[in-house]
């Protein structure tokens, strides 16, 4: 289409503008263009296929583990990989180490601010990370010896412009990647701490994240309080999927243990999954009794079943493929504020504002 | 921020966010028959292999066994 014929001194200030309108334009039809490809392909709901699946039983799943010790809201909690050991994070600047099989706290460290929102353990076993409030990641050696001031050996990797909200060693104890207020996401050199990249996109503080099983490469999820959850290429730094069905906030995104699909949890009260071969969101986990939001998810080891812990203070099990709540459990006395499976599968750690750790099998 | 600044500031986001939908546009999908016949198989593959699903007997499970545990 031609432009109109403008006199020639005000042509300057109008392209720019009529730019816009053109890619505002080809925005939009590149929008109604996804919608339509990702329609075309759904021929079938998830739950309507999984209808010939056995259903499940009931489950008896119980608090087999109280874990005291922590003198606020516990905000944040992963499992070693040697399947015993957790660490834990909370408001009150503390991080400690525990042993679940005892109980035993084996160390603690007291962080420089309050508000500590994500903690990770190391690949290894000898090493935790935790940040919040301080805008960082740091890293802990874990050392042996009982005596020795953990808070000495601290190396901050990550620097962020807000909040630090989650954290997660990649394969190895070498590299972190984190999630913040700031709006982005990014990976660290742990030893230098250097920034390897960066990942721009989300419009809001980003809540949450977690990588792709690595058999299935370098990809990661994230999720924001742009409702959206994004799956980023940790090589090059490119969103290469995005979606955007949730209602709130996004606060916690986990990968289906394929790496084909990944569960997210939000403050609309719901629990979704999408698939990321079909490219669309393929189940809805909400009842209309459930009216307080999901802040974090997890799956058993075959996927079939979700976890989510919920705002009122409750743990709901969902029938991953049939789309149905099988279990609710309680005892939590406040908000559960994080929950991961172990990593044998053979148990969840649930940590609550009530200041408290349950584990449950 | 003076106008022009303003308006070649919203040129670029507005030029990123058309690559962005470029990209998500142009990958290949699958049905979503195919996508859930896949999850279904991945879970019956991996059922019996999964404690907090199938329930493993108490001796078998370190959190169920009451008594102080004996590390091998």
């Amino acid at each position: 289409m031609r432009s109109p014929r403008v006199p020639e001194m005000a042509t300057q200030e109008v392209q720019p503008n009529e730019t816009l309108t053109h890619l505002k334009t080809e925005s939009d039809t590149l929008k109604t263009k996804l919608e339509e490809e990702r329609a075309k392909l759904h021929d079938v709901e998830l739950h309507q296929v999984a209808e010939k699946v056995d259903g499940l039983g009931q489950f008896i799943m119980k608090t087999r583990r109280t874990l005291k010790g922590h003198g606020n809201k516990v905000l944040c909690m992963d499992w070693c990989k040697d399947k015993r050991r957790i660490v834990s994070s909370s408001q009150d600047g503390k991080v400690i180490v525990w042993d679940a099989f005892t109980t035993n706290k084996e160390h603690a460290v007291t962080m420089p601010c309050t508000w500590v929102m994500a903690c990770a353990y190391a690949p290894s076993g000898c090493a935790v990370a935790c940040g919040g409030l301080d805008n960082k990641c740091s890293v802990y050696p874990l050392s042996l010896d009982k005596n020795e001031n953990l808070a000495a050996k601290k190396k901050s990797v990550a620097m962020h412009t807000n909040y630090l909200s989650a954290c997660s060693f990649t394969n190895s104890d070498m590299q972190i990647l984190t999630s913040s207020g700031d709006g982005t996401c990014a990976l660290w050199d742990v030893e230098s701490g250097q920034l390897l990249q960066s990942f721009h996109g989300h419009a809001a503080d980003v809540l949450c994240l977690d990588l792709a099983p690595s058999e299935t490469g370098n990809t990661f999820v994230s999720g924001g309080c742009d409702k959206k959850a994004n799956v980023w290429d940790m090589r090059s730094g490119q969103c290469i999927q995005s979606f955007e069905t949730h209602e709130s906030d996004i606060n916690s995104v986990r990968y289906y243990p394929s790496g084909d699909a990944f569960a997210s949890g939000s403050d609309d009260a719901t629990c979704r999954l999408y698939d990321l071969r079909a490219d669309r969101e393929v189940a809805i986990y909400s009842k209309e009794s459930i009216i307080f939001g999901v802040s974090s998810v997890d799956f058993s080891l075959s996927g079939r079943l979700l976890f989510g812990g919920y705002n009122d203070y409750t743990i709901n099990v969902w029938d991953v493929l049939k789309g149905t709540r099988v279990s609710i459990l309680f005892g939590h006395e406040n908000r559960v504020s994080t929950l991961r499976v172990s990593p044998d599968g053979t148990a969840f750690c649930t940590g609550s504002w009530d200041h408290t750790l349950r584990v449950w099998a | 921020m003076s106008s022009k600044a303003q308006s070649s500031n919203n040129l670029a986001h507005a030029r990123r966010t058309v690559q962005q939908l470029r990209i998500e546009a142009s990958i290949e999908r699958i049905k979503v028959s195919k996508a859930s016949a896949d999850l279904m198989n991945y879970c019956s593959e991996h059922a019996r292999n999964d404690p907090l699903l199938m329930g493993i007997p108490a001796s078998d499970n370190p959190f169920k066994d009451k008594k102080p545990c004996n590390i091998l």
